[in-house]
């Protein structure tokens, strides 16, 4: 998912710019706060941790492998303005010394994938973690996270690349979702395998991590759902607002037209559903059914791998 | 693991390795802002740049296999990527001219990161008032990239003389146990770091 | 007042409850080079942590540590810090900055030396461990031995007047102990120097100290303690084969 230079344009360079640089100030406010000097170390070695981590090849289908991004891994161990902060580090060394990822393209994958992506992650893990309780929420939430930040991500790059005019909207939103709701059931196994081998072995890490430097004050939560909303919104949205009247006729065809407002910017509602004469409709269907059944697949494999001594 | 491909040829020593990191920079951002604002149909001015640059490899004498064996890493991503400009209108030259462009950008960045070592790019980045949490932190992991990439390829290596089951499920399940475990040692790894950076006066 | 460190009485158990030193006393003259042996496990680098005040974390009000005569408190850590240069295990976690020299010069530069300095005696003391030109090296380039010695360079850098020296001589190869311990007789400092490698110590330090189970169970003239058989065997050591030739039965 890491955009090279060469796909976006200027005005995407800019905005995506922008609100990445909002973004980290504000990681780096509330962490020059909530993060004693101890954790510094940490968080470089931490970053150096999700590189060598997404260097671990998983085999797929075929001779084909997957690796893992670890935006919801980072922001579950070490909290989520850590994330930020680690994400942020591990994107910029890609760009620099990999070239994976372009120079002007960084405001955009730090803003996919070192923004949007723990920041959802970790508000989705909270509410499973309150929701459910014990290990079981844990291992859960940081599985359903992990797919729901890797598909937030995608969309945020297909808008950006929609925005840039490389893409039409119509193949764009639809085909890098489609293919990141796959990865992200990569990304949501590896995450839970991953937090139950350190529960086994050192459960205090995740107790103790996962609630650090959560931010605080509410102008900076505020601050946050301001700029993942915003850049659902500038990248993702227009896409519902190609075909309005396709979303209001099949809204109201299907009887939940109070809806219709949130599937629109709401990040799931873009996907294909095999069967449905309206592609919107399909989207939008497709996309609620298959967050669901990620959320119960999670919560399955999760009850299948948590440490049975712990459970709870 | 072989760490050098990335900037082999960093620590050269011609005029443009001799060049201001800080102009190297700049002149790099230009070049790409220059060539993210070209159009399909801009040939000329891409082959410009293309030329520009492989003068400039030639004068840092970076090896013309080397560059070709980076872009033929990237050369996937790219081009799938831009396939999806081929459902415009205008397709096929959007889907060249896109191809054409992220490559040339892409050489630039490799001709800024094989002159340039990656501790300069820091020093630009102090220099020009970055925070320095941020700067710190990215230069602990730049210390550490393949410290911890070597440690778990260790890991996995022992692994696989110990495992005889081969499966995919086995395979999912100790490569994340591996994750996991690096993760653990890393938070050791970072508790003695903090230890010498204490001894040494850091506060 | 010619007492280098003193340590009264220390005690420290480790969170997970492991009693690590049960009352450790002793005390070290300026100049004086002391060796600190014992099988794993006895409480070395557990000591030598406290020597800094990098243990117990926090510091406690009242200290069992005396550096110079100033006690180790929250107060004083920086300038203890200062005066007390510690050379850890593992060189890996001891380098963290991305260049040799940037790393040398870290501590002059947290200790706040004047810029000029910095730099020269961050070059000094990368010349005076036979690194001359390494400035610009990534450390993850080096050997293990010269890691070994760039971390030596940045502890000399800080020119602390007590040196406290963790298997200093781990990493190193023949050649490369030969010039640390010639390098190590030519420095004035305080010395004390914690090593499995007995033969370095029967080089460089007249008086040792045997930790054992968080206690100091020997402290003496070294070649006395060291040829003492039945005391090495009872603390997992064993008698170094030079003082064999000079002591033969």
């Amino acid at each position: 998912m890491h955009v090279p230079d060469g796909f976006l344009d200027a005005k995407t360079i800019a905005a995506t710019g922008a609100l990445s640089a909002m973004g980290i100030g504000m990681a780096l406010r509330s962490g020059r706060k909530s993060l004693p000097p101890s954790r510094l170390p940490l968080m470089g070695v931490g970053a150096a941790f999700v590189f060598a981590a997404q260097m671990i090849n998983f085999p797929v289908i075929g001779g084909t492998s997957g690796h893992l991004i670890g935006a919801v891994l980072v922001a579950v161990l070490m909290g989520p303005t850590a994330a930020i902060l680690v994400m942020t580090s591990v994107l910029i060394v890609q760009c620099f010394l990999f070239a994976d990822g372009g120079i002007l393209a960084l405001g955009a994958n730090i803003l996919n994938m070192g923004i949007v992506a723990p920041l959802a992650g970790y508000a989705i893990f909270t509410g499973v973690k309150k929701a459910i309780p014990g290990n079981l929420g844990i291992v859960a939430g940081a599985g359903f996270a992990g797919w729901c930040s890797t598909v937030a991500a995608s969309l945020a790059c297909a808008g950006e690349l929609a925005v840039s005019e490389i893409a039409p909207w119509n193949t764009a939103i639809p085909a890098m979702a489609n293919i990141h709701m796959l990865i992200g059931v990569g990304e949501a196994i590896i995450t839970m395998l991953v937090v139950v081998a350190i529960l086994r072995a050192r459960p205090e890490l995740i107790m103790s991590n996962a609630s650090v430097n959560v931010p605080q004050r509410p102008v900076t939560i505020a601050g946050y759902i301001l700029i993942v909303a915003l850049a659902l919104a500038l990248f993702v949205s227009p896409f519902a607002s190609v075909w309005p009247d396709g979303l209001e006729r099949v809204a109201s065809t299907l009887g939940f037209e109070h809806r219709a407002v949130t599937s629109a910017s709401s990040p799931f509602s873009e996907y294909q559903f095999p069967g449905l004469s309206s592609a919107l409709a399909a989207t939008a269907l497709a996309g609620v059914f298959g967050t669901i059944a990620t959320l119960l697949l999670t919560i399955v494999i999760a009850r299948l791998i948590i440490p049975r001594n712990r459970k709870k | 693991m072989q760490h050098d491909i990335l900037d082999r040829y960093s620590r050269g020593s011609s005029p443009l390795h001799r060049l201001h990191s800080k102009a190297k920079v700049i002149l790099a951002v230009l070049l790409l802002l220059f060539t993210i604002s070209l159009h399909p149909g801009q040939w000329i001015a891409c082959a410009a740049v293309a030329a520009i640059l492989m003068l400039a490899a030639l004068i840092a004498r970076i090896p013309v296999s080397y560059l070709l064996r980076r872009m033929l890493i990237i050369e996937p991503l790219i081009v799938t990527m831009a396939l999806l400009a081929l459902f415009r209108p205008d397709g096929i030259a959007l889907f060249l001219m896109t191809t054409a462009k992220a490559n040339v950008c892409f050489f630039i960045i490799i001709i800024l990161s094989n002159t340039t070592p990656f501790a300069r790019l820091l020093d630009v980045a102090r220099s020009w008032h970055a925070p320095a949490m941020l700067v710190n932190i990215i230069a602990l992991m730049y210390r550490y990239i393949f410290v911890l990439a070597d440690e778990t390829e260790r890991m996995q290596r022992a692994r696989s003389s110990r495992t005889f089951r081969s499966g995919k499920r086995v395979r999912w399940i100790s490569r994340s146990q591996i994750i996991g475990q690096t993760f653990v040692r890393s938070t050791e790894r970072a508790e003695r770091i903090y230890a010498a950076m204490c001894a040494r006066g850091w506060k | 007042m010619n007492t280098a460190l003193e340590v009264k009485d220390l005690r420290y158990r480790y969170r997970e409850g492991k009693e690590a030193l049960q009352g450790v006393s002793f005390s070290v003259e300026k100049g004086e080079c002391v060796g600190l042996i014992g099988p794993n496990g006895a409480g070395k680098s557990t000591l030598l942590l406290h020597l800094n005040g990098i243990l117990p974390d926090p510091l406690p009000r009242e200290s069992s540590i005396f550096v110079n005569g100033v006690p180790v408190l929250p107060d004083s850590v920086h300038s203890v810090r200062r005066s007390v240069g510690l050379l850890f295990q593992n060189p890996d976690d001891q380098l963290f900055c991305p260049t040799v020299y940037e790393d040398v010069a870290f501590g002059p530069a947290q200790f706040r030396f004047p810029e000029e300095e910095v730099r020269s005696v961050a070059l000094t003391s990368l010349a005076t461990v036979g690194l001359e030109g390494f400035e610009d090296r990534s450390p993850h380039h080096l050997s293990r031995g010269e890691k070994q010695r760039v971390c030596l360079a940045g502890i000399l850098a800080c020119k602390p007047g007590i040196l406290v020296l963790d298997e200093p001589t781990s990493e190193l190869d023949p050649r490369g102990k030969r010039n640390l311990v010639t390098l190590l007789r030519t420095l004035p400092t305080t010395k004390i120097i914690a090593s499995h490698d007995l033969e370095l110590i029967v080089e460089l330090c007249p008086r040792v100290i045997v930790l054992d189970g968080g206690m100091i169970v020997a402290d003496g003239e070294t070649r006395a303690i060291l040829s003492d058989e039945a005391l090495m065997l009872e603390h997992g050591l064993e008698k170094p084969h030079i003082l064999r030739h000079l002591h033969p039965h």
